[in-house]
């Protein structure tokens, strides 16, 4: 019997659905009818004013992290730039981000990756202001409802195909999960009490109205999180402009051409937004229905 | 990473393939190597035969129904392809096509490569292939259609089920049978206007895979025969369109390909 969870569309049949999301329409009367539906309808939380002021201006470049030292991010203590963003030298995008959960574990950050992609309102309910829908392959979705896998592994390798905004038009976006070993992580340092989980993997984004000329682009993104006495300390990094290739990262630009800065900046303003709405909701939404995948 | 640039394209009105294949051989081959830009080598694949969709369809389901050459060019990574691609001064190669290529009807795969292990490689002994190892001197370009319903990431993997469910299936191919390449269509191909500018193409069809298959000679392309007809009628998930598919017996010419160091 089909559930929201099971609800299955083809590739043909989802891709021009993307449009209406980007619409973000009304919820429908099945969608009201959902538990959780009421999460939609909260008063979104604003970030912390001096949080979001530091995404104001571009950071130093030459202080910024390359994705070919990732595993910096493992090291004790805090890279030169935690909150900031800017343009490297090669042109590519560089977004870093740090927020402390109090109150989260890495459980619930694992068991969100895994429940939010299998219907459109777990992830308009997030942050209903910039977030369209998701849609899974049937593939993807199989691996997500397999209750044999741990949940911290549930994503590795499925596709969440994502229609939202990124401070920057509605764009639909592919993100291609991977384990922490095929993002390029070294695995004998990805451990307590330098990581308490991961969720990352590389994206392609375009506009929801492409066209011949749209421009198609790659980023690689990495949320990384630790446990620290204040709460789950979550930090974000994207490099833009850059995709995985074969497990190690290529910058994607052509020569001479660069991430124009609103879509860095772009990018990083919507991830404090995001992830502010992400810290006051996600204990709440965990205690309801945290480990279910089915509700 | 490398990646690698597939133009499947016909000869131009008014020449024979035999004329085709020598100009592109011959002249466009002498540019190429002439002026190398970030070429990391550069392979072209002669057409001797192929065949375009299904034998129960009754009529062509491809805009085009045949090709002459694939030329593949590597790169290091795409920085150093679009270098090549888009040249300061236009470059003597991106000039030549229109004299032996139908240039609107080209369809051009940027790829990354996958080799997919074969039960019986071949052995180290190469005779008449010189340094290049592991290949035979039969070579099938493989052009897959995925089924649009598929999506992408799915595609890969119910390619991979046929894939070795048909080797199963066909016990000559699996002998015969000496390497077999997935080339996967990067996604960095939907950003191709270069890549169209460059071979001047006209809504080119978007083929997600080339499969490439090597066989000892011509003798034994039976075996490709065999393989295909087990694809096509595979028990797993449909996801390819067969009448807009293709594949293409051909014989491999190096224009660039640097002796290895070591």
């Amino acid at each position: 019997m089909s559930t929201p969870e099971t609800k299955q569309y083809t590739y043909k049949e989802w891709y021009p659905t993307t449009k209406a999301k980007a619409q973000q329409p009304d919820l429908s009367p099945e969608e009201k009818a959902r538990p959780f539906a009421k999460y939609y309808y909260e008063e979104i939380p604003q970030p912390d004013p001096a949080h979001y002021a530091m995404m104001e201006k571009p950071c130093d470049p030459a202080k910024a992290l390359y994705p070919e030292q990732m595993n910096d991010l493992l090291n004790p203590g805090y890279l030169d730039v935690e909150i900031g963003w800017c343009n490297l030298a090669n042109g590519a995008g560089f977004i870093a981000n740090k927020i402390v959960y109090p109150g989260v574990t890495a459980e619930m950050i694992d068991w969100w990756f895994a429940w939010h992609p299998l219907e459109d309102l777990r992830y308009r309910i997030w942050y209903p202001p910039q977030h369209g829908g998701i849609h899974l392959s049937p593939e993807g979705r199989k691996r997500i409802l397999d209750e044999s896998i741990p949940m911290s592994e549930r994503n590795w390798g499925v596709v969440h195909h994502v229609t939202e905004n990124c401070d920057c038009g509605m764009e639909n976006i592919t993100i291609s999960f991977f384990s922490p070993k095929d993002y390029g992580f070294d695995m004998t340092r990805f451990k307590q009490p330098f990581v308490s989980t991961f969720a990352g993997g590389q994206g392609w984004a375009v506009t929801v109205d492409k066209n011949d000329e749209s421009i198609t682009a790659p980023a690689m993104m990495c949320h990384i999180f630790r446990d620290t006495p204040e709460g789950l300390e979550h930090r974000t990094r994207f490099w833009l402009g850059y995709r995985l290739s074969n497990g190690v990262p290529e910058c994607t630009l052509p020569p001479g051409v660069a991430v124009p800065q609103v879509a860095v900046q772009g990018l990083a303003r919507h991830n404090v937004k995001e992830f502010t709405r992400f810290k006051h909701f996600l204990p709440r939404i965990y205690a309801e229905f945290g480990g279910k995948m089915i509700v | 990473m490398p990646i690698k640039l597939m133009a499947a394209s016909r000869k131009r009105p008014g020449l024979t393939r035999a004329e085709y294949q020598r100009y592109i051989e011959f002249y466009h081959g002498t540019i190429a190597r002439q002026e190398r830009f970030k070429i990391d080598s550069y392979v072209q694949n002669h057409v001797i035969d192929g065949a375009f969709g299904l034998l129960s369809d009754a009529d062509h389901q491809n805009k085009v129904v045949d090709r002459d050459a694939v030329v593949e060019i590597s790169f290091k990574n795409f920085r150093e392809m679009m270098e090549t691609l888009e040249p300061a001064v236009p470059s003597a190669a991106s000039q030549d096509g229109k004299f032996f290529a139908n240039e609107s009807t080209n369809i051009i795969v940027m790829a990354e490569e996958e080799e997919i292990p074969v039960p019986t490689p071949l052995t180290t002994f190469n005779p008449g292939l010189g340094i290049v190892k592991g290949v035979g001197a039969m070579k099938v370009l493989q052009y897959i259609m995925r089924d649009e319903d598929v999506y992408p990431e799915d595609y890969k993997k119910y390619w991979r089920m046929a894939h070795e469910e048909a080797v199963e299936k066909a016990p000559y191919y699996k002998e015969q049978a000496r390497r077999v390449q997935a080339n996967w269509r990067c996604r960095a191909n939907d950003n191709d206007g270069a890549a169209r500018k460059h071979f001047k193409m006209v809504d080119p069809p978007v083929y997600d895979l080339v499969v490439t298959h090597w066989f000892d000679t011509m003798e034994q392309v039976g075996a490709f025969r065999q393989y295909v007809e087990a694809m096509q009628n595979s028990a797993g998930p449909k996801f390819a369109n067969w009448s807009k598919s293709f594949y293409l017996y051909t014989k491999q010419i190096v224009i660039i390909r640097d002796t290895p160091l070591s």
